[in-house]
């Protein structure tokens, strides 16, 4: 199979002595496509390439993507085992380093048993190693402790389309359709520097006349240009959900037709909404009667229309009833399962839509399977190869294992392609939680935070030593190849899996040879599931511009478009949500009087552990700062550019002040790619979701306060 | 066939992909030669893209002493010649768009130049490759016709009707006539 | 003076006569009215006197360019005015170290790029000098007795030296050290330029690889003429010595016309710490605008005079020229325009509208407004909701 794929006349600049290899971005959920340029003589990656013929992106790529091969060829790169000894790390051998962890890992076992050892996964790799990360606590560690970092991300919207659609793909409908959208309805996204290669669809269907409509405390990119911008307080999603709805039912936009063949529980969510009228949202969400009737006036009679929404509908303790609630409004007309229409959340996280699917989850199993449920146990464990009784039971989410750990619980933790300490909320908690810790084991490619607190680094590999796949941001399964060998001795995740597995005894249910086989393994694993991944192939891949799951045949081409029948719930019918609006886990008070709220920047991708290290990102955004509306700052006696102090209950930052009127006045903004004390995530709440065990990142209630007599 | 760059502000995010890509081209030596800026971050998140307009008699080669600012056949304002720049940076200062740079350590002016050996080939340069919003597009010289023609209607549509003196100022400009005959 | 002037075709043609006339004079001086001149040399000599005119032409072309010109006549200007006199001849003396001497910021530019320079530069200029010097006859080798030179500059006897000597050695073989660097330094150029990608965008042959070509060859020959004298007795010399010649002709002419004419241009690089910008990075002139320092008055003014001198109106409607902003605000001040953005729009307190109506966020096709404003119900069915404009 060549390693550089275009079309038929699609010109690129291939330079004398460089190959360039067809891939995709190592970061967000896009997962943008781009060739990377190889020295030919000296195997060295050198540069990127834009592949023009990408279904999806067409080239375009954001900062990070453009830059994301500085990260492979990284002077800071771990090129052996580390071991710590007397608090300093020590190179040493992966022999010595592998004694070290089995006879830790099988000291604790013995002595503990054998849920003392706990796995944190993430999701910013590939299927076959997120497969992998879960057959090995369950079958190489035999633990139940399994959670993983997109609890962080995703939970939430996986949480609330299983509710309401039975099914959670993130998105119903090709991406490469929004440009015929005549509305999009975003929620909590800054998509312009979160997902900036999508805008070109957005951009697109502007052209074309949609109409767009953001919900946002803060004008973003696409608020600016928003035809209604519903500046709604952090966490009152709900409120302004059920207050559209209202409208939509009060001026009778409901597609009556479709809710009565497709959509359970309407007459209660009529009910639930009566009391939701312009004035009562209004008065909940901080956003203007006029601009709410405005928004469910343009939503309801466009006849086509895409709902969506990010994390700052999601990372709320109701972050499971916005997303019912959003998707919802789609469903009141009718939209779900058409062309051009339905509802997407933005996937955070590279492989967010795919590393949720195969077991990863402290819940689930492969292709979306409960690993409450005996059928789909069953099934598993004979894939595996092992009894039904040794499969472990149902875990706990990645939040409460860090009290697990402080309850002395789990003692030991495996830390793979994540980086907590930055990423979890209330990170002065979690450092504690992790230092108490008996033997703490992290994967990475660079010293994170997290592993800075570890006995044991392993050097991993980055995304392009490795072949694989990846699951994007619509569903789409789409192929990650390899471009270099590994740097130094560096492993790729699924071999030291294999390798730590082997030292447990375990290595006879670990058997692979390349990811090919892995891949193989998870789409028997998968069949028959929800996230059906039977009929993929790599060639496929190649073939079609990626699959969209489920694909349940060999000869099945794939789905672009779920739920065009019936819904993937018991009746086939879509779960009207009937949520009514809830407070947030912490609100303001005299003492914390301002709102928070945290995000990214178009410069940093989640704890910034690769984008902290890139010279053009640094530049650009080498702190955090505050977001403040002059009005507040003139409040406070603040000029643009004075550090500030930030305090919650939980934490105190200092950082620079940014002045801008493109934020509520009663709303601070923090962007929280850093760690230590330049963290956001020392202020953040862990308020978990009731349902989806997310944490409350989003809103939290927080002190401002000049930082006198001092520059 | 003529192949222009085309700027659009008001698309721009910011997100500066733009100029990490341009660190990416052919002799750029790993520094990017356009600019994103915010209009006022104060009042609004609005920034904009600035690329070399590529004049075709350009001021910056008309204040240089040395003569040290090229035009190639296709129209491509260089960067000044290394061996002849004496590093007094009228260029910067003439230019009416403020495009040239200076790199003092190296004494050497540079500046955008469409990606030379890209765009010499018919190859989008490598800002209007990535930018995710389409703010700078690289396209026919005729499909810029139509772009700014279907503004001058929608403006008219609009009842703001521009006079024939300002008629320009109400459609986005467009940057470097190139010809890769 | 404009009597003189009248009396050539050109301006130019009478700096070239002089410049002839001043060639020949110093020539019939050093030579002790042409007894000493060395005749083997005479090829070497025209081709020598055909370069100084070209050299001549080509610097008053480039003076006569309006820039130039502004530039020279301000250090001229600044160069006798006492005030100036610390400030100038420290310019003068740090531009001649750093820059031409030393050439520091070529090897900022990479320790590479800088040997290569250097080696190509003093090798020429150090077999310049010594050709020069021989063919216009300004320094010659008077045999005193058997066993001493004498060193002859302008017909004054200087330095006496052992014939064999250490020193007289260094002397002989000066041009054989010169040709040695430039070698070097034209390999490694070669190498650079046929191997690096970067180079490769903006380099064209006959501007950047056939000056490399033509020192080539007169270097080689140069040297395979030492070799044939040294080694093999001067077997072919006859006609090595000739082609050398040929080459060294092809070199002189084509010296004023290509990239070697960088060379003469250099020194006007000490008029940037004379006249403008006196220590790098250090600006005294402030942005009209935002108010920050950008660049210095006299700069400025010659910037707009130059710009004026050739027909450019970069004036705004309050007077002000574009210059007389920093790059940055000039940026600002363009996109403002393009996007009608220019006086303050709606309200006050919340984020500045950028939709200002005309420019549309919409970019390209307007969906009447008609279509979403109704508050009633329309009585067209859902399906039939096609938008207007389509």
């Amino acid at each position: 199979m060549s390693q550089f794929l275009v079309k038929d006349g699609v010109k690129n600049q291939i330079r004398k002595g460089e190959k360039l290899v067809t891939t995709h971005c190592c970061y967000c959920g896009m997962q943008c496509g781009m060739h990377i340029r190889v020295n030919e003589k000296t195997n060295k990656v050198v540069g990127v390439e834009p592949r023009y013929d990408w279904v999806l992106t067409r080239g375009k790529m954001c900062p990070k993507g453009v830059t994301a091969y500085q990260t492979i060829d990284h002077p800071d790169r771990i090129k052996r085992p580390l071991i710590k000894k007397n608090g300093k790390f020590i190179e040493s051998s992966w022999e010595e380093a592998l004694d070290l962890i089995q006879s830790k890992f099988l000291g604790l076992q013995n002595q503990y048993g054998k849920d003392s050892i706990g796995v944190y996964g993430g999701v910013s790799m590939t299927n076959e190693k997120c497969y992998l990360v879960g057959k090995y606590a369950r079958v190489g560690l035999g633990t139940r402790y399994i959670d993983y970092n997109g609890r962080y991300c995703m939970s939430s919207a996986a949480g609330g389309f299983n509710k309401t659609l039975g099914m959670d793909r993130g998105s119903t409908l090709p991406w490469t359709e929004l440009e015929h959208t005549d509305c999009f309805f975003m929620a909590g996204s800054n998509t312009a520097e979160c997902h900036p290669t999508s805008i070109q669809w957005f951009w697109k269907a502007k052209d074309k006349g949609a109409k767009l409509i953001v919900a946002d405390p803060r004008e973003t990119a696409t608020a600016r240009v928003a035809d209604v911008h519903l500046d709604l307080l952090p966490g009152t999603d709900s409120a302004l959900a059920n207050g559209i709805m209202h409208l939509l039912i009060e001026h009778d936009y409901v597609d009556h037709g479709y809710i009565a063949s497709r959509c359970n529980n309407y007459a209660e969510l009529k009910e639930m909404t009566a009391k939701f009228t312009p004035a009562y949202t209004s008065e909940i969400t901080g956003v203007s009667e006029e601009k709410l009737i405005k928004a469910a006036h343009i939503f309801g009679q466009s006849p086509r229309s895409v709902v969506m929404f990010a994390r700052g509908a999601e990372q709320q303790t109701k972050g499971v009833d916005n997303v019912s609630l959003y998707t919802s409004m789609a469903l009141l007309r009718g939209q779900i399962g058409k062309f051009a229409s339905g509802v997407a959340t933005f996937t955070g996280q590279g492989n967010g839509q795919g590393g949720r699917e195969h077991g990863q989850k402290a819940d689930a199993l492969p292709g979306y399977r409960k690993i409450a449920n005996p059928k789909d146990r069953e099934y598993i464990a004979k894939v595996w190869g092992i009894e039904e009784k040794e499969m472990p039971q149902e875990g706990v989410s990645a939040y409460e294992m860090f009290h697990l750990m402080e309850a002395k619980k789990i003692r030991a933790l495996h830390v793979i392609c994540s980086n907590p300490v930055v990423s979890s909320p209330n990170i002065n908690y979690v450092q504690k939680a992790l230092e108490s810790l008996d033997f703490l084991v992290v994967n990475d490619f660079f010293l994170s935070e997290t592993a800075e607190l570890a006995d044991v680094v392993l050097p991993a590999v980055t995304w392009a030593e490795d072949e694989g796949t990846t699951t994007n941001i619509e569903g789409r399964v789409i192929r990650i190849r390899k471009v270099v060998e590994p740097l130094g001795e560096s492993k790729p995740d699924w071999e030291i899996m294999q390798l730590i597995a082997e030292r447990m005894g375990k290595g006879e249910f670990f058997p692979y040879k390349e990811p090919r086989e892995i891949f193989d393994e998870l789409r028997i694993a998968s069949k028959g599931g929800k996230a059906d991944y039977y009929g993929i192939t790599y060639e496929k891949i190649d073939d079609q511009e990626g699959v969209f799951w489920p694909v349940p045949e060999e000869n099945h081409l794939g789905t672009p478009y779920v739920f065009t029948e019936r819904f993937a719930t018991e009746d086939g019918k879509a779960n009207l949500a009937v949520c009514d609006w809830k407070e947030p886990g912490e609100v303001t008070n005299s003492n914390y009087p301002l709102w928070l709220t945290t995000g990214r920047v178009v410069f940093h991708y989640l704890s910034g552990n690769q984008t902290r290290r890139v010279g053009f990102l640094m530049e650009k955004c080498p702190e955090p700062f505050v977001e403040i509306h002059p009005e507040l700052a003139g409040e406070y006696g603040i000029a643009d550019g004075e550090r500030v102090k930030l305090s919650t209950p939980r934490g105190v930052m200092e950082l620079p002040a940014k002045i801008t009127k493109a934020i509520r006045k009663d709303t601070l903004f923090v962007p929280y790619h850093w760690g230590k004390e330049m963290s956001a995530n020392q202020l953040t709440s862990p308020a978990l979701d009731p349902f989806s065990r997310m944490p409350e990142f989003k809103v939290c209630a927080v002190k401002l306060e000049k930082l006198s007599n001092r520059r | 066939m003529n192949k222009i760059m085309y700027l659009e502000f008001e698309r721009c995010i910011g997100c500066r992909a733009c100029q990490a890509a341009c660190r990416e081209c052919g002799d750029h030596d790993a520094k990017e030669r356009n600019y994103v800026d915010y209009i006022d971050f104060t009042e609004s998140r609005q920034t904009f893209p600035m690329i070399c307009m590529q004049c075709k008699d350009p001021a910056c080669a008309r204040v240089c002493p040395a003569n040290a600012i090229q035009i190639t056949e296709e129209g491509v304002v260089l960067s000044a010649m290394e061996e002849k720049c004496i590093g007094c940076r009228n260029c910067t200062f003439g230019c009416p768009f403020g495009i040239p740079k200076f790199d003092f350590e190296k004494n050497k002016m540079y500046k955008c130049d469409m990606c030379y050996d890209r765009t010499r080939e018919g190859i989008s340069p490598m800002c209007a490759s990535v930018c995710p919003s389409d703010a700078i597009r690289f396209i026919d010289f005729d499909e810029m016709q139509e772009l700014r023609r279907r503004r001058v209607q929608m403006n008219l549509i609009e009842g703001k009707k521009p006079m024939e003196g300002n008629k320009w100022e109400y459609v986005p400009e467009f940057f470097g006539v190139y010809s890769d005959s | 003076m404009e009597r003189l002037e009248r009396s050539f075709y050109s301006k130019t043609s009478m700096y070239s006569f002089f410049v002839i006339l001043g060639l020949l004079l110093s020539m019939m001086v050093a030579t002790d009215r042409f007894i000493h001149m060395d005749m083997a040399l005479i090829g070497y000599a025209i081709a020598s006197i055909i370069f100084a005119i070209g050299l001549t032409i080509r610097m008053s072309f480039w003076f006569y360019r309006t820039a130039t010109n502004r530039v020279a006549k301000r250090s001229l200007k600044n160069l006798f005015t006492k005030e100036r006199l610390i400030r100038n001849v420290r310019s003068i003396a740090i531009t001649f170290v750093d820059n031409i001497l030393l050439q520091k910021f070529i090897f900022k530019r990479g320790l590479y790029r800088g040997i290569q320079h250097l080696m190509i530069s003093w090798g020429c200029l150090i077999s310049f000098a010594i050709t020069f010097g021989l063919t216009f006859g300004w320094m010659r080798f008077d045999l005193i007795d058997s066993e001493t030179y004498q060193i002859v500059v302008f017909n004054i006897p200087t330095l006496k030296m052992a014939a064999h000597g250490v020193f007289a050695e260094i002397v002989y073989n000066g041009l054989n050290l010169g040709a040695i660097m430039v070698l070097i330094g034209v390999s490694m150029a070669l190498a650079r330029r046929l191997t690096n990608y970067d180079v490769k965008v903006t380099q064209r042959f006959e501007f950047d690889m056939l000056p490399l070509f033509i020192l080539l060859a007169v270097t080689g020959t140069g040297l395979i003429l030492t070799v044939l004298y040294t080694f093999f007795d001067g077997w072919m010399h006859h006609y090595m010595s000739l082609i050398h010649q040929v080459t060294v002709v092809i070199m002189l002419i084509y010296f004023p016309f290509g990239k070697l004419f960088h060379v003469p241009i250099r020194p006007l690089a000490a008029a940037v710490p004379m006249n403008y910008q006196e220590v790098a990075k250090i600006d005294s002139r402030n942005c009209k605008s935002c108010g920050e320092a950008y660049s210095n008055d006299d700069q400025i003014a010659d910037v707009q005079a130059i710009l004026g001198a050739q027909e450019f109106d970069l004036k705004l409607n309050d007077g002000t020229l574009l210059s007389d902003y920093c790059p940055r605000c000039r940026r600002r001040m363009r996109a403002l325009k393009v996007m009608n953005m220019e006086a303050p729009q709606g309200d006050p307190y919340g984020p500045v509208n950028t939709n200002n109506g005309i420019h549309l966020p919409g970019f390209g096709q307007k969906r009447s407004e008609s279509f979403y404003v109704s508050t009633e119900k329309k009585q067209a069915k859902e399906e039939n909701n096609e938008p207007v404009s389509r």
